[in-house]
């Protein structure tokens, strides 16, 4: 006997919105990426839980898919933050605004 | 009779048709000859239907012209002797000044507008005089006050006279409300738009609804004849050609409100509030015009007051409930106005153009046929005994008087100053342009006269009647046969309703006589060749602030501008900038700026900037996870 | 109160503490070594909730992996650290307030959902009941996954290679 199956995805909820939070409201591109790597996190919380709920391993292989993604965008991503950094010098999100208008 | 009538009417009109259609394509003289010829042959018809009628009156259907339900107006005519004697007047002036005007726009190119007009103003007009149903009556109305307007400005390539045509026929609409009013009541209450009917039922009239009826008629016919308060285009309408102001302003258009009255005299005279109404306002139009008239320049202006002023005699007639005076006066007035009018017709084209009294001068020697002609006219509008203008101002004077009514006395005073204030300006009108004057700047005596004979000669029938129409009806009491009397007295109020005694009326009689010639003698002092003030270019009798009231007409016209057409005017200025641009146009404007700003607001979301793209994304997850919940919360 | 949800609770707490640390810290540096610690905890967290081949991949992959290669990124790129304070609230107060509301409705959400209060069970997924059921049902993504995998790394390499001097004259 665990936790009831609402505060998993209450914890799950919590580092989600964390991870927004620190995904919008910092200027600097490596935190950006970190925000969606928190935010990944969470997601795959909730899907062990609900595996464990309806007791099924399909939610477990999810998750596994979820890293897969996650480490192939961290590093196209990062990728492109060394590139853009070597155009345009700096990895200030503001910078980056000539699509402005 | 029915043959003669009908042809009276139809004659002018075809020629008016004929000139309309095919007018350009015709030669000048052959277009002449279809104009006078039209008109020659109305003269004719109404001859020898005057002839034939003797003392009977006739009620003749001619068309039917409209039938709607009960409402069935036709063109129907009514022949008795108020009307057979204004038939013949107003065909007979109307031959004579077509005659005039052959001569007198020899040289203007629109001749061929100018018939045509004047063609089916003669038709109008003896519409006006025959009709017997009061919707064709109308259309006779209408028709005059549309040729009015065209003939006023027949020159209107000059602003001035368009503007003077439009000043006319908007005043006389305005004076036609108020007859297609009664119209509509005499329909409502009597059930009759025929004359005659109506006359037979007058005594079924209340006196409130015959004092409404009377007053609508008298201001529709206010409007046409030019009484206060809506005298104002008259002054004006001197803008167009003098033959039209003779024809119009002279002897028909001006005259059929009076004769409107006339007709209908039964449904007036029930009424002792209309009938004074009348008289007062017409009295006091006749001083203020007299007034206005001796302040004027203008010779032809002078005339156009002057007609206000006797034009007003006839209503002053027609309100004290002597009809025969009425249209005696109505008689001799179209006579002698007509030759003044053509009488300076001929003086203005003499001298070029000029229409300053003050210009003119010397016209014994240089223009003596003119000269006779127009002082044979001048003694009649001055009522100087034995003429005929004498005896018929005279015949209404002593009506007046004689009426029980106190008020009738006061109004009668009013009248005689009138007269005598229209002596004075006569002559100064007379002795100003016509004798010899001392030398100014401008010398037409040095310039070229030259006329055609003919257009002076063609005015000596009307001179001829002015001096003998005393003989119409030469009073009794002096041993003459008042024969228009005799003919007239068959009509309604053709016997006028307070006879004058004997010695009363010959005592006034005589005692006006003296005082018009008086005054004559008076004028002669004041403007003979040798008085000193004429020396002067503008010479004055009065002081300048008195004459600009005077010639100014007492400030009317700029009491209306200021009182009508101002406030008129910014409301329209007020509507089209304000409602119109302002609210309407300016509507989609405002609409197209909501959207303009509100697309600005949108703009400042694109700042290009990745954070607050990302800003947006967490808004909007926010968004739809609330939406969702909410609808899952309320679907439960 | 059992023993695995006292556990559970603690293992919560640790997670949700060093994740709020990570996100306030200036130094990115810094943030990553906070991250790798919520990390494991969450690793411990999956084992808890009976997924223990998953908790070591999240180790492995995660906190070993993707972290470090952050830390390598944060090592080349030069950061320059001009965060100034006073936009700090304003920046903070739109993201924390939708967080705040998301969060409401969020638990708003939970609460409704019926079961939610019921205690689960323990389970264990042991690797090779996974390993089979994925291969058995799942393997075509597990391919797809390879082949993704292939095109982060083609793409990695082309975005992060050193442009010759006849490149950089050649973009316009």
């Amino acid at each position: 006997m665990i936790v009831p199956y609402g505060d998993m995805l209450l914890l799950a909820i919590i580092l989600f919105l964390l991870g927004a939070v620190c995904s919008i409201s910092r200027r600097n591109l490596l935190m950006i990426l970190i925000g969606v790597e928190i935010m990944l996190n969470a997601a795959g919380l909730a899907f062990i839980a609900a595996s464990l709920k309806w007791r099924l391993l399909d939610g477990q292989t999810f998750v596994l898919f979820i890293f897969a993604v996650a480490a192939s965008e961290v590093a196209v991503g990062l990728a492109l933050i060394v590139y853009s950094q070597r155009r345009t010098g700096s990895v200030n999100a503001d910078q980056y605004n000539q699509m402005k208008g | 009779m029915k043959t003669y009538l009908f042809l009276l009417l139809f004659f002018p009109f075809v020629g008016g048709f004929i000139l309309a259609v095919i007018g350009r394509y015709l030669p000048r003289r052959v277009a002449e000859w279809i104009a006078c010829a039209s008109v020659l042959g109305s003269l004719l018809m109404a001859a020898l239907a005057f002839g034939s009628a003797g003392e009977k009156r006739y009620l003749l259907t001619l068309f039917d012209w409209i039938q709607v339900g009960d409402f069935s107006a036709s063109m129907t005519v009514y022949y008795d002797p108020l009307a057979a004697i204004m038939a013949l007047m107003v065909t007979f002036v109307s031959s004579l000044i077509h005659l005039y005007s052959v001569s007198f726009m020899r040289d203007d190119r629109d001749y061929v507008r100018y018939f045509c007009y004047m063609n089916l103003f003669v038709f109008s007009m003896l519409v006006i005089t025959l009709a017997d149903n009061l919707v064709f009556l109308y259309l006779g109305w209408e028709g005059v006050g549309f040729c009015s307007y065209i003939l006023i400005g027949f020159w209107y390539s000059d602003v001035i006279n368009a503007t003077a045509g439009r000043k006319a026929f908007i005043l006389t609409r305005i004076g036609d409300v108020a007859f297609g009013i009664a119209i509509a009541l005499f329909f409502l209450i009597l059930d009759q738009l025929s004359i005659f009917s109506i006359n037979s039922k007058v005594a079924s009239l209340s006196a409130g609804t015959a004092t409404l009826l009377a007053l609508l008629l008298f201001w529709g016919a206010m409007g046409k004849s030019a009484q206060l308060p809506l005298i104002v285009w008259l002054p004006d309408a001197m803008a167009g050609p003098t033959p039209v102001s003779a024809l119009i302003h002279a002897a028909t258009m001006v005259t059929a409100g009076a004769y409107l009255l006339m007709r209908l005299f039964p449904v007036i005279a029930v009424s002792s509030i209309a009938m004074v109404t009348i008289a007062t306002v017409a009295a006091f139009t006749g001083l203020f015009a007299a007034l206005a008239a001796l302040g004027q320049k203008d010779i032809k202006r002078i005339l156009a007051y002057s007609t206000i002023s006797q034009v007003s005699y006839m209503f002053l007639g027609v309100g004290a409930g002597d009809v025969m005076g009425g249209m005696y006066h109505l008689l001799s007035h179209a006579f002698f106005k007509a030759l003044l009018f053509l009488g300076a017709g001929c003086v203005i084209q003499a001298l070029h153009e000029e229409h300053d009294i003050f210009k003119m001068g010397n016209l014994r020697q240089r223009l003596p046929a003119v000269f006779w002609l127009y002082l044979v006219g001048s003694v009649s509008l001055a009522a100087i005994p034995p003429f005929g203008g004498f005896f018929s101002k005279d015949r209404i004077l002593l009506s007046t008087f004689s009426h029980p009514e106190p008020i009738y006395k006061f109004l009668a005073l009013i009248a005689e100053i009138g007269a005598v204030i229209t002596v004075f300006y006569t002559f100064r009108m007379f002795f100003v342009a016509f004798l010899e004057r001392p030398p100014l700047q401008e010398d037409f005596r040095k310039k070229d006269l030259k006329i055609p004979k003919f257009m002076v000669w063609i005015n000596s029938p009307l001179a001829i009647l002015a001096i003998f129409a005393a003989s119409l009806n030469f009073p009794e009491v002096f041993g003459g046969k008042s024969w228009l009397a005799h003919y007239l007295a068959s009509i309604p109020g053709g016997i006028p309703l307070f006879p004058t005694s004997a010695p009363i009326e010959r005592s006034m009689e005589i005692g006006s006589g003296l005082l018009n010639i008086a005054v004559l003698i008076a004028a002669y002092f004041l403007y003979r060749p040798e008085a000193r003030f004429l020396g002067r270019p503008t010479p004055v009798v009065f002081r300048q602030r008195l004459e600009e009231l005077l010639s100014s007409g007492f400030y009317l016209d700029r009491l209306y501008h200021v009182a009508l057409v101002k406030p008129y005017q910014a409301i329209a200025r007020t509507l089209w900038l304000k409602v119109d641009e302002g609210t309407v146009d300016d509507q989609f404007d405002a609409t197209a700026n909501i959207f303009r700003s509100f697309s600005f607001g949108l703009q400042l979301w694109t700042t290009g900037r990745l954070s607050t793209y990302l800003k947006m994304l967490l808004l909007g997850f926010t968004a739809i996870v609330s939406a969702l919940a909410l609808g899952w919360y309320y679907l439960r | 109160m059992t023993l695995y949800a006292v556990i559970f609770y603690v293992l919560a707490a640790i997670v949700v503490l060093s994740t709020l640390l990570a996100i306030i810290q200036r130094q990115v540096v810094n943030a990553v070594v906070c991250l790798i610690i919520s990390f494991i905890a969450t690793a411990l967290l999956f084992y808890l909730l009976g997924a223990p081949f998953l908790a070591a991949l999240e180790v492995i992959i995660y906190a070993g992996a993707i972290m470090v290669l952050f830390l390598f990124i944060v090592m080349t790129v030069k950061v320059e650290s001009d965060e100034d304070a006073k936009a700090e609230i304003y920046r903070w107060l739109p993201a924390v307030v939708l967080a705040i509301i998301s969060f409401i409705v969020g638990g708003v959400l939970i609460f409704e959902i019926p079961g939610s209060k019921i205690s689960l069970n323990t389970g264990m997924a042991s690797p090779a009941t996974f390993g089979q059921f994925v291969f058995e049902t799942y393997w075509f993504p597990v391919e797809i996954a390879s082949f993704l995998l292939l095109i982060g790394l083609v793409g990695a390499l082309y975005l992060g290679r050193r442009e010759s001097r006849k490149e950089s004259e050649d973009r316009p």
